[in-house]
Formats: C-alpha cells, sequence, structure tokens
C-alpha cells in the first residue's frame, strides 16, 4: 500500500535515486493542474476534498453511490492509521483528476485501472469516510477516544437485519457522476489498502435522471423522497443538526453521525396496492409529491388544521416522521439516500429498496427519535430493513498533508 | 525505420516524478510524457541504470535452486503418497485424511513449475472444472479424485483404485525434474502468480471442495512462493533494493496468521468453517502479498526490451 512506497520513496532518496524524491500529495496537484480539460461539465465538476467537514454531506447528490463497509485487518494502530491516511492520499487525487499514467504494456502491475481512459475527471466524486464504533474496541488502544455519541447501530422492532450487511469498522461512501468513476476510485483505493481493510458489505445506489422532474427524487416506492430536507445552504441549521461540537472530544467536532440504512422495499406488493391506500401510508399525493391536501410539493402539510387525521392520517409516513411541532423540529435529520437494486430474492422477488442515509449531530436525539416514532407505521409492511450501520464521520481535511481521521491517532 | 524503444520502467518512473516535481514532462501522446498521478509506479525506487536488464541465462542458477526443491518436495510427496495407499489398504479413513492433506500440501508447495509438468500435472492435480461429466469423467482420477473418495465420500474404497496411479504419477514425475524445462520469464512470472492462483482457486474454496483445505495449500503456496523468491533475491536486491523486505513483511504477516489458526496439531481448521473475520484477514493478507508479489515479474523480466511495433506508414520496404 502506499505509505509503505512512500517510505520506500524516502528510502530511495537516502539511496541517491533523488530524482524520485518528490512527496506524492504534491503529485495530486501538478496531475491536476497538467490534466487536460474535460470534454463536459459533468465531468469537470470536481468537490473539494479539503474543507473544514468532509464532502459528501451537504453537497448535492450526484447520481452514482457506492457504500463499502469495511473490517480493519491491520495488525497494528500504525498500519490502521497508515490505511487511513492511504484513503485520504487517493481521494485528494481522485477528487481533483489527473492524467492517468498508463505506462508501458508488460512493465509489471498497471499504474492505473484504465477505465476511465487517459484523463481521470473529477466528475463530482467525493471520497467520505466514516468510523464504526466497532474501531473503537481493544484492538487499537482507541478505546478512549471513542465519540461521545458512537454505538453500534441497535436492531430496530421492524428490522430484519442480515449481519453480514450490517456494521463495519470503515465506512467508505464514494458518490459521483458516473459508476465507471466510483469503481475506478473503489479499485484505486482498495489495491492499496488491500492489507488493511477487508470488505465486509457494499451496496451501490443510484438516483433517478434529474431531468425527469423537479423536486425531491423517487424512490422506488413511486414516491418523491427528501422534500422536507432542512437546507443546507443554512450554516446555522447545519450546525444545529448536522455537525458536531462542544459535545464531542476536540479532535471529532465538526464531525457528523451517519446512519446507513439498507431498506428493502416489497416493491410487487407494494406494487398490488391501490393509489389511495399508497398515498395515506405516505401523506403525500404521489404523482405531485405534495403532501395530501395541497399542491405543492415543498407546501407546509399543516398538521395542527387537521388534529385528527381527516386530510394526512396520523400514522402517515410524513407526520411521524416529521410531526413539525416545535418539540419535534430538532430532531430533523439529513437525508442523502440513494436507491439501490440488485437482483431477486429466494422467492424470486426483486430485491430493490433505499440505500437511506441519514446526517446528524445526535443519533439518538434525531435518527432514533424519527425511528421510534415511525415504528409500527402502516409502511412497514412494505419495507424491510435489512442492513448498516451507524457511522461517525470525522471533520475534513486541513491542508495537503492532512487526513481524515489523523487528529485521532496524534 | 525508427527503432523506437519501450521506455523502461526505470527511466519512466524518473521521467514521471519530473513530471509530478513540475520540471516540466509536456504532453505528447506516448505514456511516458503523461503526467503521472502518486501512483504506485511513481513511488518506485529502482536503481536506475546501475544494473542491466536482467538475461535469460541469469536466471539458470535460480531455476536450478528451484528444481532441487521441487525434486524434494515430491519426494516428500511420495512418502505422503506411500503412507496415503497403507492407510486406504488399511481402511483407516482418519489416517487416509491426513496423508492426503500433507500431498496435497506437498505439491501446493511446488506450483511454480506446474507449467512445466505437462500431462502429469492434470493427472495428478486436476479437477472437475472443463471435465465431461465432472466428477465421473474417466480422466477425473488424481488427488481431488481421491479427496471426493476420502472427504466427499467418505470411502477408502472409493478411493482404492486411483492410489497407486497417483503414485505413479508422482514417482515419473520426481524423475522427470532433472531434465525439466522451466522457461525464464515463465519462471519470473510465478513469483507472483501462484498467490493469484490462491486467490483465484483456493479461497474461492474451487480446488478444493470436498477436504475445504484453502488454508492447507496456502501455506504451502507462501511456502513455495519464499523459495521462488529466495532464488531470486539476488537478481531483485540490486535492482529494487527494498522489494524483498516488503514481500517478506506481507508474507510473514500471512504466516503468522495462518499459524495462529492453527489447532494444537498444527492441524488448520476447514476453510468453510472458518469465521467471516478470519476469512475477510486471509483473503485480505493473500491480496495484499500479492500486490507486492507483482512487482517481481517486472524487476526480474529476463526479456530484452521489445521495439516498438510500427505505426501504419513507417515501416518501409526493405
Amino acid at each position: 500500500m502506499s505509505v509503505r512506497r512512500r517510505e520506500l520513496l524516502l528510502g530511495g532518496a537516502a539511496l541517491g535515486a533523488g530524482a524520485l524524491a518528490s512527496r506524492v500529495p504534491g503529485g495530486a496537484s501538478a496531475g491536476a493542474a497538467e490534466a487536460p480539460a474535460a470534454a463536459d461539465a459533468s465531468l469537470a465538476a470536481a468537490i473539494p476534498f479539503e474543507g473544514p467537514h468532509q464532502a459528501g454531506v451537504l453537497d448535492q447528490r450526484p447520481p452514482r453511490a457506492v457504500f463499502v463497509s469495511f473490517d480493519s485487518i491491520a495488525g497494528s494502530r500504525g498500519e490502521l492509521a497508515a490505511g487511513l491516511r492511504t484513503i485520504s492520499e487517493r481521494a485528494r487525487a481522485l477528487t481533483a483528476g489527473y492524467a492517468a499514467l498508463f505506462g508501458p504494456t508488460g512493465e509489471g502491475p498497471t499504474p492505473d485501472s484504465g477505465i476511465l481512459g487517459p484523463r481521470v475527471d473529477p466528475d463530482a466524486l467525493t471520497v467520505t469516510v466514516g468510523l464504526g464504533a466497532s474501531l473503537f474496541d481493544g484492538r487499537y488502544g482507541l478505546a478512549g477516544r471513542r465519540p461521545t455519541g458512537l454505538k453500534p447501530m441497535p436492531t430496530f422492532p421492524d428490522d430484519a437485519l442480515v449481519d453480514a450487511e450490517c456494521h463495519g469498522d470503515v465506512l467508505l461512501q464514494l458518490c459521483a457522476n458516473s459508476e465507471e468513476t466510483l469503481l475506478h476510485a473503489l479499485r484505486d483505493i482498495s489495491r492499496e489498502t488491500r492489507g488493511v481493510l477487508g470488505p465486509r458489505w457494499k451496496i451501490e445506489g443510484f438516483l433517478p435522471s434529474p431531468g425527469r422532474e423537479s423536486g425531491a427524487g423517487r424512490n422506488l416506492l413511486g414516491f418523491k423522497d427528501g422534500s422536507s430536507n432542512p437546507d443546507v445552504t443554512n450554516d446555522r441549521t447545519m450546525a444545529d443538526l448536522v455537525w458536531t461540537g462542544r459535545e464531542e472530544p476536540a479532535w471529532a467536532r465538526g464531525g457528523t453521525y451517519a446512519a446507513v440504512r439498507i431498506i428493502r422495499n416489497r416493491v410487487e406488493f407494494w406494487d398490488r396496492v391501490s393509489l389511495s391506500e399508497q398515498e395515506l401510508m405516505i401523506g403525500r399525493d404521489k404523482a405531485k409529491g405534495a403532501p395530501l391536501g395541497t399542491d405543492r410539493e415543498l407546501a407546509d402539510p399543516d398538521f395542527s388544521s387537521d388534529p385528527d387525521g381527516k386530510r394526512i392520517p396520523l400514522d402517515a409516513h410524513i407526520r411521524l416522521a416529521r410531526p413539525r411541532t416545535p418539540e419535534s423540529e430538532g430532531s430533523r435529520i439529513l437525508r442523502r439516500s440513494y436507491n439501490y437494486s440488485r437482483g431477486y430474492d429466494e422467492a424470486d422477488q426483486l430485491d430493490m429498496g433505499l440505500v437511506f442515509v441519514s446526517f446528524q449531530r445526535d443519533l439518538e436525539a434525531q435518527f432514533e427519535a424519527v425511528q421510534k416514532r415511525l415504528e409500527g407505521e402502516p409502511l412497514v409492511d412494505y419495507i424491510v430493513p435489512t442492513g448498516g450501520g451507524y457511522f461517525f464521520l470525522p471533520p475534513g481535511v486541513r491542508g495537503s498533508q492532512d487526513w481524515v481521521g489523523s487528529a485521532l491517532f496524534v | 525505420m525508427k527503432a523506437r524503444l519501450h521506455v523502461p520502467a526505470v527511466l519512466l518512473a524518473v521521467v514521471a516524478s519530473a513530471a509530478v516535481a513540475g520540471c516540466g514532462g509536456g504532453g505528447e501522446e506516448t505514456s511516458a510524457t503523461a503526467v503521472a498521478p502518486p501512483s504506485k509506479l511513481t513511488d518506485r525506487v529502482l536503481v536506475s541504470g546501475a544494473n542491466p536488464r536482467v538475461k535469460p541465462a541469469d536466471l539458470a542458477r535460480p531455476i536450478a535452486e528451484y528444481k532441487r526443491y521441487v525434486a524434494a518436495g515430491l519426494g516428500r510427496m511420495e512418502g505422503d503418497v506411500r503412507r496415503l495407499g497403507s492407510a486406504v489398504d488399511a481402511g483407516d479413513l482418519a489416517a487416509a485424511r491426513r496423508a492426503w492433506l500433507a500431498a496435497d500440501a506437498s505439491y501446493e508447495s511446488i506450483g511454480a513449475a506446474y507449467g512445466a509438468f505437462g500431462d502429469l500435472d492434470a493427472r495428478i492435480n486436476g479437477e472437475t472444472a472443463g471435465l465431461r461429466g465432472g466428477a465421473s469423467s474417466p480422466d477425473f482420477t488424481g488427488l481431488h479424485r481421491i479427496e471426493l473418495a476420502l472427504f466427499g465420500r467418505g470411502s477408502t474404497a472409493d478411493a482404492g483404485a486411483f492410489v497407486p496411479r497417483l503414485a505413479a504419477d508422482v514417482r515419473a514425475l520426481r524423475r522427470q525434474v532433472p531434465g525439466l524445462a522451466i522457461e525464464p520469464l515463465e519462471y519470473v512470472l510465478r513469483g507472483h502468480e501462484v498467490f493469484e492462483g490462491a486467490l483465484d482457486l483456493q479461497l474461492s474454496g474451487r480446488a478444493s471442495p470436498w477436504s475445504s483445505d484453502a488454508l492447507v495449500a496456502l501455506e504451502s503456496n507462501l511456502r513455495g512462493t519464499r523459495v521462488v523468491i529466495g532464488t531470486l533475491r539476488p537478481l531483485i536486491d540490486p535492482r529494487e533494493p527494498l522489494l524483498v523486505g516488503r514481500i517478506d513483511r506481507s508474507l510473514d504477516a500471512l504466516a503468522r496468521t495462518l499459524r495462529g489458526l492453527a489447532g494444537p496439531s498444527g492441524a488448520m481448521p476447514r476453510w468453510d468453517r472458518l469465521p467471516a473475520a478470519e476469512k475477510t484477514l486471509v483473503a485480505g493478507q493473500t491480496a495484499a502479498a500479492a500486490e507486492e508479489l507483482a512487482y517481481v515479474p517486472e524487476v526480474v523480466d529476463p526479456r530484452p526490451l521489445v521495439p516498438e511495433r510500427p505505426a501504419i506508414g513507417e515501416v518501409q520496404a526493405e
């Protein structure tokens, strides 16, 4: 993996191979500067890797994502740190773009998989790193450094969790405009970290084509999903709802908690249900996405004028999830979900649904509070949470030598 | 005609890192002048120009050493198969299984030479894949047919007919070893391909579906790979001085893991019964070692630099 190669590099300088002594992180920006311009704007779109917070949280979702949860197989704390550092080093280069070095044929391992062609464009790639509660056990001496609010994802009453797709030490969330950019990034990062991170589960997500209609995208139940997300352009709201603050140890401030939930939709069953029944379960008009009794997707459902649920049933999904009472507004979450689809189950039913992702400052006060209100909602017959986990996203990186999670190892 | 050469990796690394350092490296269409990402290649330390390229003759001694190792391995395997035969004759299933695992381990430790074994490799180590009729094919006769009998069917009787044939094949192979032609290029490629084989065949469970002895095989693959690297080390070290150290570290980590999985008697657990976390560890360390080993063939590639193929219009009539 690359950190060892970097040691190699320094060793090379000592051996007199001076021409090789340049540090690699500079290589990323040099590569980016020299790379020819992308052919179209979506390929050229670059989301900075560096910043006070990690990318991939507030940014608008590009249409593709892959979530991979890893277990650390590092033999030591130093190896673990080196692996995490490698992820950031590769992320810095991959998100900026560079001209790929294909290398002459027959000359050792190819430096680049080549699946993007000679130019690696940013393509709105974000590489987001999360840490699971299990990483803070005794293995790496991190037990005392666990972020205050991090714990394993519990099993909720309506869950049917499969252990093989739950939890994990390290979460990698990759988002980009195209699937090939995601897979290029995943292969690139994996080959450098293979001896440190062993894959535990992986799921790929997609969004509907943005040109299809305005507003929030539809989930695979056919309803618009995410309409009432908090305003990501409002720093104050984000500081209140998303970014960790003084409740955390210094190293963990400016991070956030991710709840990732693989929620299968029983789409065939759902399609056999009438439109009005579906709309009453969700609380929205299916065609427009408007709360029932309103005419706009973003209209206030005004639950206070409907105390008995005559317009929107009291157990409708949107009403339980966000009652819009003063007490409940603090439990708002920032959703950033993707749809998934992956084959058939044992009964030959389509296996598809939602990779639900929410970011919040406090898992219990926000995600779990919402989850608790949703327990037993009529929709539970049609959705089956099968996996996911809780992860803490450390704050962003400051400067070209920093890496996500570095402060944890100081 | 212009006889342009492929730029050797040594120079390529220097050119690429010069570009990284901001010293130019302007944008021609050839790979040598492409701006380098912080790739593995730019991270290399190759001692530029200090040593000439490896020639096929340089590999004569490593291959001769390795052949002695192969002969010893096959000698050990003959003993394993003899014990296997006795146990099968006595109807002692447990002893037969132990002897079979030892024989499989012996054979898996000499994988870098399989390509030179010709038909005898298929007779000794053939699997059902690709055989018409699969396990019932008349051509399915070797180690894995005996594995089916002992581990799949729990029967020594079912193995009986195949053991003498295996013994004869192993004996024939051992006698051939001194005259065996292991191609220099093939030999250096095996430096990492044994591990690629382990990832593909052993850790998938395909190679030994009935005994699930992937861990036994992997430990043997590791031992054999160490021998190959050991024979090549005098050629590698002057050219890429830190490579063998990196390989050793990755192999040591895997070896420690494997020994840690072995029971008090030294016997390995079945791969298919290993907990998921331990499988992840073994697979990760095996793949990490393959990543390091993959640099071996390049460093000791015995082929001369190939003139680049001429483009259309460059070829002139003689």
